[in-house]
């Protein structure tokens, strides 16, 4: 069981190092976490970008780039495309963002000759150490769908699914989240949530347990389902959060950092390999474990 | 448990009780004669409302003696309805009855507002205890007759109906099947989106006690072995007391089917109501429109069950 993101690295360790494209490399917020993972053994780097822009940043903050595989193409855009495509070839297994705008990036991904469309929906996979709980717990979406409907949300789980079995979690138990526990017909996400479990029963949505409407409490806390009466293989003991919509998530997300000083790493999946895309405001160790289960989430 | 329709009229025969019948527009010697067996067995008393001298002809043409009925003169069909409710209502009968008159008058005087039977803020629904020869006990579906297009409220409100009946026939915690064609959940069959919320709804304690699945087809409700051979897991095992059809159109067909090629008897009853009300098809046989009185007279408030 998995109970520290640094628990990723023994899934890493076992498997051939993968390698990590860099677009635009000249960034001062993505370059150190890289470097290091390179330096730990979890990634082989690829950078692209400004070459000079590259060197000047590693030698105000002192990482040592020798040896490393550095591509000058200073073009923002071009820098982009050049490393989506070498994903597209399979010469690299992940793609991470460096100092562009998420929106040019996704462009890239997309792109309908070269980019990395699978025919997936492209979703957000957040994975916390906190250290409240007894194991990592997932949470999805909290930064790419703003409100997606069933098929977008059965989408969302499968994306999930197959990158925890990656990991190693191999039927996870999956909370569709709500305010309340009880089937309301006047909420939306606790329709979905019982046609979730429905399908999940079905199997039409395989490799999981799927329970909800779960209110936050009784999907975490086993004392609190017991508390409601609930019977459920899924509550108390969560691997996976399913959000209603991005406003729930996106606060969940930042509270569980903020407040209960959560671990995060956080992975695009749906495209043909996983894409980190971190935002500046997270911290160096946010995107140093990102890059940990992007490496342990790809193949090779 | 009553697991046989005749166990059912044994039941209320054994009650002890004359439940008083009101027949609205009674003219008719399909209902005279389904009520007058209930007469001479001596579980049923039975006011006949209508126009008084062809009531009688009736009788005597059917050689029903009709010295222990109450006869009620009516001029007109509504006002046999309207008489025949407001026995009900008052007390002076404990069921109605439809008889000549057409099915939308007669429900106009049984869910008028004012005067009528309706529960406060209830489904008119209706729901059919089946014995079919070829299962081991009595099955209960609906809504055969009553909602043609059941919406997720308008299902709940039919379950509860069925869940209440099966009760009273001793079934504690039902098995209840959702019906569907096939156990798949699909955005193209409402139905199976509705089944789906109600199973949730069921699990978390939000519907009365019982085991409920769907969508499932007719075989995974009420053949044991059919989950196995579809590799589907279902907490039914092939044991349904309950079907809940997603419309008219299906229930309807499915009964008639059993009681045509399959030999089967029902027993049906409006629910939704404050008092029992009948109302039978003509196709039904004799035998089943005496079920359905008897099914009337259990489903009394303050019967024993």
């Amino acid at each position: 069981m998995l109970r520290k993101l640094e628990d990723l690295k023994t899934i890493v360790a076992n498997e051939p190092v993968k390698k990590l494209v860099l677009a635009p490399a000249h960034d001062q917020d993505s370059l150190g976490a890289v470097i290091k993972a390179a330096s730990d053994g979890v990634v082989t780097p690829v950078l692209i970008g400004d070459t000079d822009g590259i060197r000047q940043i590693a030698e105000e903050n002192g990482f040592d780039i020798s040896g490393l595989n550095i591509i000058h193409e200073p073009g923002i855009e071009a820098s982009v495309e050049l490393a989506v495509k070498m994903v597209s070839r399979r010469e690299a297994e992940i793609l991470m963002k460096g100092k562009v705008g998420t929106s040019t990036l996704l462009k890239c991904v997309l792109n309908k000759e070269w980019g990395l469309r699978t025919g997936k929906l492209l979703s957000h996979f957040a994975l916390f150490e906190v250290e409240t709980y007894h194991k990592l717990i997932a949470v999805t979406d909290v930064a790419m769908n703003i409100a997606p409907n069933l098929q977008e949300k059965i989408a969302i789980i499968n994306n999930s699914i197959s990158c925890m079995h990656r990991l190693g979690i191999m039927n996870p138990k999956v909370a569709v989240l709500g305010a309340v526990e009880m089937v309301n017909e006047s909420m939306e996400a606790t329709l979905d949530a019982a046609l979730l479990s429905k399908m999940n029963q079905r199997d039409q949505i395989k490799g999981c347990i799927i329970d909800g409407p779960l209110a936050f409490d009784n999907a975490v806390s086993i004392v609190s389902a017991k508390h409601k009466g609930i019977k459920s293989e899924v509550a108390g003991d969560t691997d996976l959060l399913l959000m209603p919509d991005i406003e729930v998530g996106n606060v969940l997300y930042k509270s569980l950092v903020f407040f209960a000083k959560a671990k995060v790493a956080s992975v695009i999946l749906g495209a043909a390999a996983p894409i980190v895309l971190t935002s500046r405001s997270d911290s160096e160790q946010a995107k140093y474990d990102s890059i940990l289960l992007a490496s342990a989430a790809s193949k090779k | 448990m009553i697991t046989r329709l005749t166990q059912l009229a044994e039941f209320v025969k054994s009650s002890g009780r004359r439940y008083r019948i009101a027949i609205a527009w009674a003219q008719d010697s399909n209902s005279i004669g389904a009520v007058y067996k209930g007469v001479c067995e001596g579980f049923l008393e039975a006011a006949l409302i209508g126009r008084k001298p062809e009531i009688i002809k009736v009788c005597e043409k059917e050689n029903i003696d009709y010295s222990g009925l109450n006869i009620i003169e009516s001029a007109t069909d509504y006002e046999a309805c309207r008489k025949a409710v407001d026995m009900t209502r008052s007390g002076d009968a404990d069921i109605v009855m439809k008889g000549l008159v057409g099915t939308d008058r007669f429900l106009k005087a049984v869910m008028d507002k004012e005067s009528g039977l309706m529960e406060p803020g209830a489904i008119l629904s209706y729901v059919c205890a089946i014995d079919v020869p070829a299962y081991k006990k009595l099955l209960f579906i609906t809504d055969p007759a009553v909602i043609p297009f059941p919406d997720l409220d308008q299902k709940i409100a039919m379950t509860r109906y069925a869940i209440d009946m099966a009760r009273r026939f001793g079934i504690s915690k039902p098995r209840i099947a959702l019906i569907g064609a096939t156990e798949k959940i699909s955005r193209h069959f409402q139905s199976s989106l509705d089944y789906s919320v109600m199973c949730k709804m069921a699990e978390r304690g939000q519907l009365p006690d019982c085991i409920m699945d769907g969508p499932v087809d007719i075989f995974l409700a009420c053949d044991p072995k059919s989950p196995e051979i579809k590799g589907v897991r279902t907490v039914l095992e092939g044991d349904a007391d309950i079907l809940v059809f997603p419309s008219i159109e299906s229930c309807n067909p499915f009964y008639k089917g059993l009681m045509l090629f399959a030999g089967a008897e029902l027993a049906g009853l409006i629910c939704g109501t404050v008092k029992p009300v009948v109302l039978m098809s003509r196709n039904e046989s004799l035998l089943s429109k005496y079920y359905c009185m008897a099914l009337a007279c259990m489903m009394t408030k303050g019967s024993k069950n």
